[in-house]
């Protein structure tokens, strides 16, 4: 509230204090000068703060800024000097060769020192600026000068960190780092603080510090010269699990370095000195060191190891590309490998290139050594993929537990894996003898658990295969054999393993190989009808038959009937089965397939009876003896033109009574190989001590030479028909489409089966513009369809 | 030397140049930039050691900045929501020192003291 000026009494206005004109400026400063050296000199405590702060306010206040402030910075000035002086320079290392040991104390302590000087100076100048503080806030800003504190840092920059003693310094601190960095312990908190120090200044006016400015280009490159030298030591010196061992731990060393003493921006140009020189330049020699690099570490299953490897090469730009690299080399290498052990064994056989001129001698080989050969080249086959499969194994444990399950690493070995599987000719054929031996043998006794494992591997290995078309043939061939014979370990796993097919492949994939089994089933079904059809009718034939009636279209008749005239007998059991069957189903045409069928038929030797199961062919054979006598024998000749058995069959045949291991027949001259010109009698004197004998015919498991050239046309031909129904699909779907999309969208579709050429593709689409299917288009580069 | 902040429920004292002494908690005090430091540990002065500080200014006028320092540090710690009593302490501020407090004001690095000065001696026409 304003009141009026109460009258009588005036307000009494209390006049300034006593540092005033009074007292002179000389006085004042005098005083006070003296105090602060005083307080230099850690003497503050006898010191009163606020007669001093009164002091430099007064000076400030009557316009005496001016000497209050040079005046300080004088003091400090000599301040600075005389620390120096004694401190400082005092401890300069004097030793500048022998004992590292000694200079690194030495330099320690001129470390130690700076820093004691500093902290002293910045204490000083923190209570100096509480008693200037009026001269900072009225007299500093007005003049255009720095305040207390800054003036402080400038002058330190000045008569401390300048020659000589910067020079000292720098040098101070990089030998400690180096020292550090040849093995030896330092104190890491001197370097540190006069890091902090450097930090805290700033160099001149373009913003950086005395860091940046000074200590950091040398910093680096010293340890640019220190890092190239030591990866070329290294390199020569270790193996590569040692190299990347030791690299990681200079790479550990170093962030520890930047992250505890020295200044964090460090750390992005020092990991680029070490990844240039340690890792960048060297990747190639390291990864392919002998005894110890990628392909060893790989055989021997480190995983720690190419862990390291894969950890450190993906800290550098080339790394990966180069692991990758050496990577595929190292799986195509050993792919070549197993495919090599496969082919090495065939050498006997079939091999991968049939020539002309030696299909005879392979052929008469093949017939030689029989069975002797066929089982070796299952063996073959069966290593083969089982070797696959360990590989792939290998990768996979490798790409989970070193590599991090990169997947730009699992593409590599895809590839890799892919190329060489499909660079074996007999991939499709291995994979399916795999599949065959254990849906015979293999799963015997195993849980579904287990039987499953073995189909899931099948189909991992089955995925890699382009030519997937071949590998069907394959399969079902096996697949045939396996349900005409009753081979089947298990309905499940057959099942099973057509099930996997279909996913993988689709419907029509397994159409024809579901015939097969349906087949199996009805023929079943049909036999039990026949069997209650014969008991109730008067016929009862003295022979047993059983009859698998197959559709031809789903089963792999690969020849057409082979002749054999059937004995009376005989016939007699086949005509009812044919009339039962033609009575239910009209239409329909049966053609016997002697060449697959078996009869189980007692023969009467001189010592005793035994009950033999024999091929039809093979019993048809015996039968031309049985009313012929012990010592009467019948030429090659003869038995041929009685039975019309074509002559390879026929001496397939023969071989098998006659000249291998249970010899029902004798064969004369004896011998191993049937010729033309043998006879043969029956061997009364045969002798074996299990009754029940199976005498199983001579047979190639893998095909020979001409035999794959055969099926390998049969291959070309489906896949002409295929890339043409296909062609005439997508036209006719389309109308117009142009050259290269056409091509494109043939080879996608044809991808679950086969590769296509493009040149083949382009064969083919010319082969239907000839037809009139196809028309080409009026720019040269199209089609049209022709309804 | 001692590293742990002094306790701001701490006494210390003030002086004035007529020989008052007043008794003050360390958190009020702290109000003025010049006494806090001159108190400050770390600074290490006469001040700090004994906890005293010696004013040149009278009784009566520090007096008053004493009851200006606690009216502050009581509303610095109230929330956004309260309101100063601003009026309040200006008007309990009596012409006679008023000039007085201003520079003392001044000297103290208290400048929100003579942004409240300042109006009131406009306020009464004052004329220096």
């Amino acid at each position: 509230m304003a009141a009026a000026p109460r009258r009588g009494i005036k307000p009494k206005i209390k006049p300034p204090k006593k540092h005033g004109p009074d007292v002179s400026v000389e006085e004042t400063w005098s005083t006070l000068s003296q105090n602060i050296k005083e307080i230099f000199n850690h003497n503050a405590a006898n010191l009163s703060f606020e007669e001093n702060h009164r002091y430099a306010y007064n000076l400030v206040l009557y316009k005496n800024g001016e000497i209050l402030y040079r005046g300080m910075k004088r003091i400090v000035a000599e301040n600075l000097d005389k620390l120096a002086k004694e401190q400082i320079v005092s401890a300069f290392p004097t030793t500048s060769t022998g004992d590292l040991m000694q200079r690194s104390q030495e330099n320690e302590l001129l470390l130690k020192a700076l820093k004691n000087v500093w902290d002293d100076h910045t204490s000083n100048m923190t209570k100096l600026g509480q008693i200037l503080k009026y001269m900072d806030r009225m007299y500093t800003r007005d003049a255009a000068v720095p305040g207390t504190w800054e003036a402080g840092l400038e002058l330190f920059l000045k008569h401390i960190i300048c020659f000589p003693i910067k020079d000292h310094l720098l040098t101070a601190i990089l030998n400690q780092i180096q020292y550090e960095r040849e093995g030896y312990t330092i104190n890491r908190s001197a370097v540190k603080g006069c890091v902090d120090v450097l930090l805290s200044l700033d160099a001149g006016d373009n913003n950086r510090t005395v860091y940046q400015q000074d200590l950091e280009p040398m910093l680096l490159r010293e340890s640019e010269a220190f890092y190239k030298t030591y990866g070329d030591t290294l390199l020569e010196s270790c193996d590569t699990p040692e190299y990347l061992s030791k690299v990681e731990s200079r790479f550990e060393s170093e962030e520890s370095r930047t992250h505890l003493y020295l200044s964090r921006k460090s750390a992005e140009p020092l990991l680029r000195i070490l990844q240039d020189h340690l890792l960048t330049n060297h990747l190639d020699a390291v990864i392919a060191m002998p005894n110890s690099g990628l392909d060893t570490l790989f055989d021997l299953d480190k995983y720690e190891d190419l862990a390291r490897l894969y950890r450190l090469f993906r800290m550098v730009p080339d790394g990966i590309p180069c692991l990758k690299k050496k990577l595929k080399a190292s799986i195509a290498r050993r792919g070549r490998d197993i495919n090599q052990a496969s082919t090495g064994l065939d050498a006997g056989v079939g091999g991968n290139e049939a020539k002309d001129n030696d299909a005879e001698a392979r052929r008469a080989l093949v017939k030689g050594k029989g069975r002797a050969i066929a089982s070796q080249t299952l063996t073959t086959a069966l290593k083969w993929v089982q070797d696959a499969l360990d590989l792939k194994d290998k990768m996979d444990s490798v790409w989970m537990k070193s590599f991090d399950s990169d997947p730009k690493i699992q593409a590599t070995m895809i590839e890799a894996f892919e190329t060489f599987i499909n660079s074996n000719d007999k991939c499709s054929e291995f994979i399916s003898l795999f599949i065959d031996d254990h849906l015979k043998r293999g799963l015997k006794g195993k849980t579904d658990a287990e039987v499953d494992v073995v189909l899931e591997k099948s189909i991992t290995i089955f995925r890699y295969l382009t030519e997937k078309d071949v590998f069907e043939r394959y399969y079902k061939n096996h697949l045939a054999k396996r349900l005409l014979h009753a081979r089947s370990v298990s309905d499940d796993a057959e099942r099973g393993m057509l099930a996997k097919l279909k996913i993988e492949c689709g419907y029509q994939f397994t159409q024809k190989l579901e015939g097969m089994f349906h087949d199996i089933k009805i023929s079943t079904d049909n036999m039990q009808s026949y069997r209650e059809h014969l008991a109730k009718s008067s016929m009862s034939p003295t022979i047993d038959i059983s009859v698998i009636v197959m559709t031809s279209t789903f089963w792999p008749t690969s020849h057409s009937s082979s002749p054999c005239n059937l004995p009376q007998q005989l016939l007699d059991t086949v005509k009812p089965f044919e009339r039962f069957y033609y009575s239910r189903h009209s239409g329909r045409r049966l053609s016997w397939q002697l060449s697959l069928g078996n009869v189980d038929v007692r023969v009467a030797f001189k010592s005793k009876q035994h009950d033999l199961n024999v091929a039809t062919f093979a019993v048809v054979i015996l039968l031309l003896f049985e009313d012929l006598k012990d010592d009467d024998f019948l030429t090659y000749e003869e038995i041929q033109q009685a039975t019309s058995i074509e002559h390879a069959d026929l001496q397939r045949q023969l071989q098998s009574l006659a000249c291998a291991k249970y010899k029902v027949l004798k064969k004369h001259p004896p011998g191993r190989d049937v010729q033309t010109s043998d006879s043969f009698s029956f061997n009364s004197d045969f002798a074996a001590p299990l009754q029940k004998i199976k005498i199983s015919t001579v047979s190639s498991k893998v095909e020979s030479g001409e035999e794959l050239k055969e099926t390998r046309d049969r291959i070309d031909e489906e896949r002409r028909h295929q890339t043409e129904a296909c062609i005439v699909r997508i036209m006719k779907d389309r109308k117009h489409m142009s050259h290269n999309d056409l091509i494109n969208e043939v080879t996608r579709l044809l991808a679950s089966r086969f590769q296509p050429n493009p040149l083949i593709i382009k064969k083919r689409i010319e082969g239907l513009i000839e037809r009139d299917y196809l028309e080409r288009g009026e720019d040269r580069k199209s089609y049209n369809y022709l309804a | 030397n001692s590293s742990v902040e002094a306790d701001p429920e701490d006494w210390v004292r003030i002086i004035s140049n007529d020989g008052y002494t007043f008794l003050l908690r360390r958190k009020v005090a702290k109000m003025s930039g010049t006494i806090r430091a001159s108190l400050d540990e770390t600074g290490g002065f006469a001040e700090a050691e004994t906890k005293t500080y010696r004013s040149q200014e009278r009784g009566i006028v520090v007096q008053k900045m004493i009851e200006y320092m606690s009216f502050k540090a009581h509303y610095s710690t109230v929330g956004p929501q309260e309101e100063i009593p601003v009026n309040d302490i200006a008007e309990r501020l009596p012409l006679e020192i008023l000039l007085e407090l201003l520079l003392a004001a001044e000297y103290q690095d208290s400048m929100h003291v003579s942004l409240i000065l300042y109006p009131v001696v406009l306020m009464n026409g004052f004329k220096v």
